[in-house]
């Protein structure tokens, strides 16, 4: 008697604790959900794993009732004699290899239909992407328009998508959970995965991420997926197609960089520090941003001439008073190309990861785009990283930085790309994401993969080249 | 209860005096003291994978945790992972093989007891060697899976992955020798009458598991072989440059192992259920023949379903339907070992002790491993899940679950034969309740995140990403554990000292090794025993009791029964020092090479010439 009480208690105990996980787990935002698809493919996918979960609700909630029946009505009782010696019953037995076996074919017939539907050759006239791999970012190319960018996807409603899949070094896999199934990104052979993200999710951002383990920064290799209108992938497509923004000069060209705020540890890696941080960083970006728009697209052979050498000539773009320049700027003035508004972001497509310990950017700094460019020609920034219209910057082991002030985060999702955390990024890379091949490149900064300090003879910059640099940087749009 | 005091045996159970002191344990050939050495050992090592698996859960705890580096924690997650695998559970299981083989089959040892000890000594060396390079954080950190062509030398340059690749060839060649042996034990060395379909389910299990070893662990060390060449020698098996390496080599060569791997964790703890619920339902075992059958059907499919570790590969449609319908047809045999468990306890008379609660745990959770296991059999529906945290979740089911919850019971049936004490019960039920509950607080919550889209194998992750609140939980059950060891291991070393004396048969079961005392004597059978029936004290003939009698009979040493043991001898102990010498001396100065081969062949040599046991009369 006690002991089954016992049980009844644990049983609703048990049963509270799972109602109670339910109810939280509805009320919490839920970003990377794979049960919320968006695509055919997610669906399909969703589809089986309705089935998949109802079998074996029904398979686990009817084993364990019996179990627990069995448990409970045959325990040792007082006088008892001997239990009977049963030794099987044949009978009972092909029933419960039968009954498996049926739901089984109830499981493997859609199976098998959705294995050969997803596996098919995407339909004619999908978008291609050739998706490459690399440790540890994204690559992504748009082989029909010509574009190329670095861990950011826009993608046209309503339209199949088709992701071919290469990898630069290691195994890879390439998956954004809300839009459909992971494909490996294999050494050495082209994958494929295709699915067509649903026209209700224009104007959406969703997280991806490297889901096969690659070595030190896996967990830092995540990308962002926009799903936008047709017109509005045009109108971005026909804007990363033009050459890098700034490179030459310009009537209007800008003259004075975005100054990288001064960064304390404990304000930027609580989360809410970071935030405001983020924002006010990233408010100070868009006020540069503006300013230097309209800027004509001009090749990038003749030195950029600064209108102005004086950093206090545009004390607006100080950080301090990020907020009011933004209030002060033109709204919406003509921008090169549709780019996803970043203040419409949600919060779990913004990075948050904290900036470590003792890496700290001299507060104050104004950086100048013109000087920028110069030491970033004239830099080994170049000899990775390639920038359409600056024909010395033609790298291509890292990503491609043609329109890298267009985007969203900086080392493949880690960071916000603003210019407090390009400039900290600039400055000592592997300190900010564990072994990343991008040197580190602050002067007296620690380089913890070569294990020695960075010295002007190895090429270190100081922290006002490195405030050029991110003016130079911010200013491609 | 069945823990009733018992007068005290006319000897102690650490009686057979000759057999102590620390030359005495170096140089065994007895397989039960190689059986209770696997036993520390390997619970030492799951100890250490404990740790290495806490420190994991206390980064992942809350987002953007820095506690350890992110190659730190790279090599915790890998060597957690080889840690359970090779140094905690396949040992443990082979504590239950060194053990019980004999004891349940009426054989005096194993067949070759030398090469019983070289296992042993070959597995302890080879697990210092791969669990070292952790307290210098240089240990492997490419998963326990060492995918190529990150493990090549291009992408991991450091002695990390040497370490990996040398140990497991080293542990290979233990699993290796061990399993011919006890092959060539249940097949050769079983008392008259005993019969296969006579044999205790556990040897059974232990029958399967040891083919299942020689058939896979051939490929694996071929697969390592290969990595060891290339990262070595400069061959081209895995390397990314495109003449002729094919990455995706290494994918099939480790999963034709790996899966069948993962049955030879499983099966031993499922044949230890199979002796612990008939036990405590005072029941035969439902459907043994069936048992039988089942678990070598698991055997043969286990090695045709090895690609359901790569539906996100892309081998294509058609390998897609073939491994994921195998995948599913696996889930059959094993739920009818579910079914049938279930049944043996149905019309018993059930006894919750603390054994028999780990027996019920294992049938309860590794069900849940088993349904998700089906849930990712769907090649289309394992493309959301795999390298998820709901594949951790199913694993540790199916492995914590499943092996552990079994090899615990199976520790709390067997300690009164090992020691010849018995366990606190009391103490036992609260491991096993604080068990249960961090079990599932860990690992429940892991389905969803997983489904959540939490990506395994990150040494951290960002905040908003809707898995905060799992991930702490999952955190808060892992902190349980250490209570619950503790608990464990002081019940152990208590119990072992001053338990209740247990007598040869405390639990009133029905099979062989329960008719000699506790310990057993180093000769296990004063009279090789007669069998007529899978449970000799339960449903046997005169001839059976008649056999228990005598052998039930204590303190009589084998020179009194003109019983030949083998001699002890150190030399299988120098002959596996001489092999991971040889190893070393790839990693640290290749003279060692040298000194290790002639250590190795010298003392093979010695062995071989020097006989196994006195003359025969």
């Amino acid at each position: 008697m006690k002991g089954s009480d016992r049980f009844r208690r644990l049983a609703s105990y048990a049963f509270v604790a799972a109602l109670a996980v339910a109810a939280v787990s509805c009320n919490e935002a839920h970003p990377n959900s794979t049960l919320d698809p968006h695509t055919d493919l997610g669906r399909e996918i969703d589809f089986l794993w309705d089935r998949l979960l109802l079998f074996g609700t029904i398979v686990f909630v009817l084993v364990e009732v019996v179990l627990v029946f069995v448990v409970i009505k045959y325990r040792k009782r007082e006088n008892q004699g001997p239990p009977p010696q049963t030794h099987g019953s044949t009978k009972l037995e092909i029933a419960w290899t039968l009954i498996p076996a049926v739901i089984l074919v109830f499981i493997a017939v859609p199976t098998v239909r959705t294995i050969f539907i997803s596996q098919a050759q995407a339909a004619p006239g999908s978008l291609n992407i050739d998706v490459t791999g690399h440790q540890w970012w994204w690559e992504f190319r748009y082989p029909d328009y010509g574009v190329t960018t670095a861990n950011e996807i826009y993608l046209p409603v309503g339209r199949t998508v088709n992701f071919r899949l290469r990898s630069a070094d290691v195994i890879h896999s390439f998956w954004a959970p809300e839009l459909g199934g992971k494909r490996d990104v294999v050494t050495n052979r082209t994958n494929y995965i295709w699915y067509t993200p649903d026209t209700s999710i224009a104007s959406n951002v969703w997280n991806g991420f490297c889901a096969e383990y690659c070595g030190a920064s896996h967990a830092n290799m995540r990308f962002r997926v926009f799903t936008v209108t047709p017109q509005q992938f045009e109108s971005w497509v026909a804007g990363q197609k033009m050459p890098a923004k700034f490179g030459a000069v310009g009537p209007t060209a800008p003259t004075t960089g975005p100054i990288p705020p001064p960064l304390e540890g404990p304000g930027v890696t609580t989360p809410d520090g970071s935030n405001s941080a983020t924002q006010a960083a990233q408010a100070a970006a868009h006020a540069i941003a503006q300013q230097s728009s309209g800027t004509g697209a001009v090749g990038g052979t003749q030195p950029a001439i600064p209108r102005s050498q004086n950093p206090e000539a545009n004390p607006g773009a100080r950080l301090g008073a990020a907020q009011s320049s933004v209030a002060a700027a033109p709204a919406g003035s003509a921008q090169p190309g549709y780019i996803f508004p970043h203040e419409q972001v949600p919060d779990y497509a913004i990075p948050h990861s904290p900036i470590p310990p003792g890496l700290k950017f001299t507060p104050g700094l104004t950086g100048n785009a013109h000087r920028g460019l110069k030491t970033f020609t004239s830099s080994p920034c170049i000899g990775c990283h390639s920038i359409a219209g600056n024909p010395m910057a033609m790298g291509t082991t890292g990503p491609n930085l043609t329109h890298v002030g267009s985007r969203l985060t900086i080392a493949a999702g880690r960071f916000p790309n603003t210019a407090a955390y390009l400039a900290l990024w600039i400055k000592n890379a592997r300190a900010m994401k564990p072994e990343v091949i991008m040197p580190t490149l602050g002067l007296d900064e620690y380089d913890p993969v070569l294990k020695t300090k960075v010295t002007s003879a190895t090429g270190g910059l100081t922290d006002q080249q490195i405030a050029d640099i991110v003016a130079y940087l911010t200013a491609l749009k | 209860m069945a823990t009733t005091a018992r007068p005290a045996p006319k000897h102690s159970p650490d009686a057979y005096g000759e057999h102590s002191g620390l030359w005495s344990w170096l140089s065994t050939v007895d397989h039960k003291r190689i059986g209770v050495l696997y036993l520390y050992t390997a619970l030492f090592f799951f100890m250490f994978g404990g740790v290495e698996a806490i420190i994991i859960r206390a980064q992942l705890g809350a987002p953007n945790q820095h506690l350890v580096s992110a190659e730190f924690y790279n090599q915790l997650f890998t060597m957690h992972g080889t840690t359970m695998i090779f140094l905690a559970i396949m040992p443990l299981s082979a504590a239950f093989f060194n053990f019980l083989i004999p004891l349940q089959i009426g054989a005096r040892d194993v067949a070759f007891p030398r090469l019983n000890a070289f296992s042993y000594w070959v597995y302890l060396f080879g697990g210092i060697f791969i669990t070292i390079p952790i307290l210098f954080a240089v240990a492997p950190n490419d998963g326990w899976f060492g995918y190529a062509p990150l493990t090549t030398r291009a992408y991991s340059p450091g002695i990390n992955i040497d370490f990996w690749v040398i140990g497991l060839l080293i542990l290979g060649v233990s699993s290796l020798a061990a399993a011919f042996n006890f092959l060539t034990t249940i097949i050769n060395l079983r008392a008259p009458g005993m019969t296969l379909m006579r044999m205790p389910m556990f040897t059974w299990m232990a029958f399967i598991v040891q083919v299942l070893l020689v058939l896979a662990f051939p490929v694996v060390t071929i697969a390592l072989v290969f990595l060891l060449f290339d990262r070595f020698f400069g061959t081209n098996f895995y390397n990314t440059v495109s003449a002729g390496a094919d990455p995706l080599l290494w994918q099939h060569l480790f999963w034709i192992f790996g899966h069948p791997e993962v049955y030879i964790l499983v099966l031993p703890a499922f044949g230890l259920v199979s002796e612990v619920l008939p036990t405590y339902s005072k029941k035969p075992l439902f459907g043994y023949p069936v048992m039988v059958y089942s678990g070598i059907l698991i055997a043969v499919l286990g090695f045709g379903v090895w690609a359901h570790h790569m539906f996100a590969v892309g081998l294509g449609p058609i390998a897609d339907t073939f491994f994921g319908l195998t995948t599913m047809l696996i889930a059959i045999p094993t739920g009818v070992k579910i079914f049938n468990w279930i049944a043996t306890m149905a019309q018993g008379s059930i006894r919750y002790t603390t054994a028999m609660l780990f027996g019920i745990g294992l049938v309860a959770l590794f069900t849940i491993g088993g349904i998700s296991g089906i849930m990712h059999a769907s090649p289309p529906a394992d493309l959301q899940q795999t390298d998820t945290y709901f594949i951790v979740a199913h694993f540790h089911y199916v492995l914590f679950g499943g092996s552990i919850m079994g090899i615990f019971g199976g520790i709390y049936h067997y300690f009164p034969k090992i020691t010849g004490r018995l366990m606190d019960e009391k103490l036992g039920k609260i491991h096993f309740w604080l068990t249960v509950v961090a079990m599932n607080l860990t690992f429940f919550p892991m389905h969803f995140s997983g489904m959540l889209g939490m990506p395994r194998r990150i040494y951290t992750y960002d905040a908003g990403q809707g898995w905060d609140l799992f991930n702490a939980m999952s955190t808060a059950g892992a902190m349980i554990f250490p209570i619950a060891m503790l608990v464990f291991i002081y019940n152990f070393f208590v119990s072992r000292k001053r338990g209740e004396i247990a007598g040869s048969n405390p639990w009133g079961a029905g099979t062989l090794e329960w008719t000699i005392p506790s310990p057993p004597p180093e000769y296990n059978f004063a009279k090789i025993p007669t069998v007529t029936s899978r449970y000799p004290l339960w449903e046997g003939k005169e001839v059976d009791y008649e056999c228990a009698r005598i052998n039930s009979q204590e303190g009589k040493t084998s020179a009194d029964l003109g019983i030949v043991m083998p001699y002890s001898t150190i030399k299988p102990l120098l002959v596996a020092l001489g092999l991971v010498t040889m190893f070393c001396g790839l990693i640290f100065a290749r003279a060692l090479i040298g000194v290790g081969a002639a250590l190795m062949i010298f003392s093979l040599y010695s062995w071989l010439l020097s006989p196994l046991e006195p003359e025969h009369d």
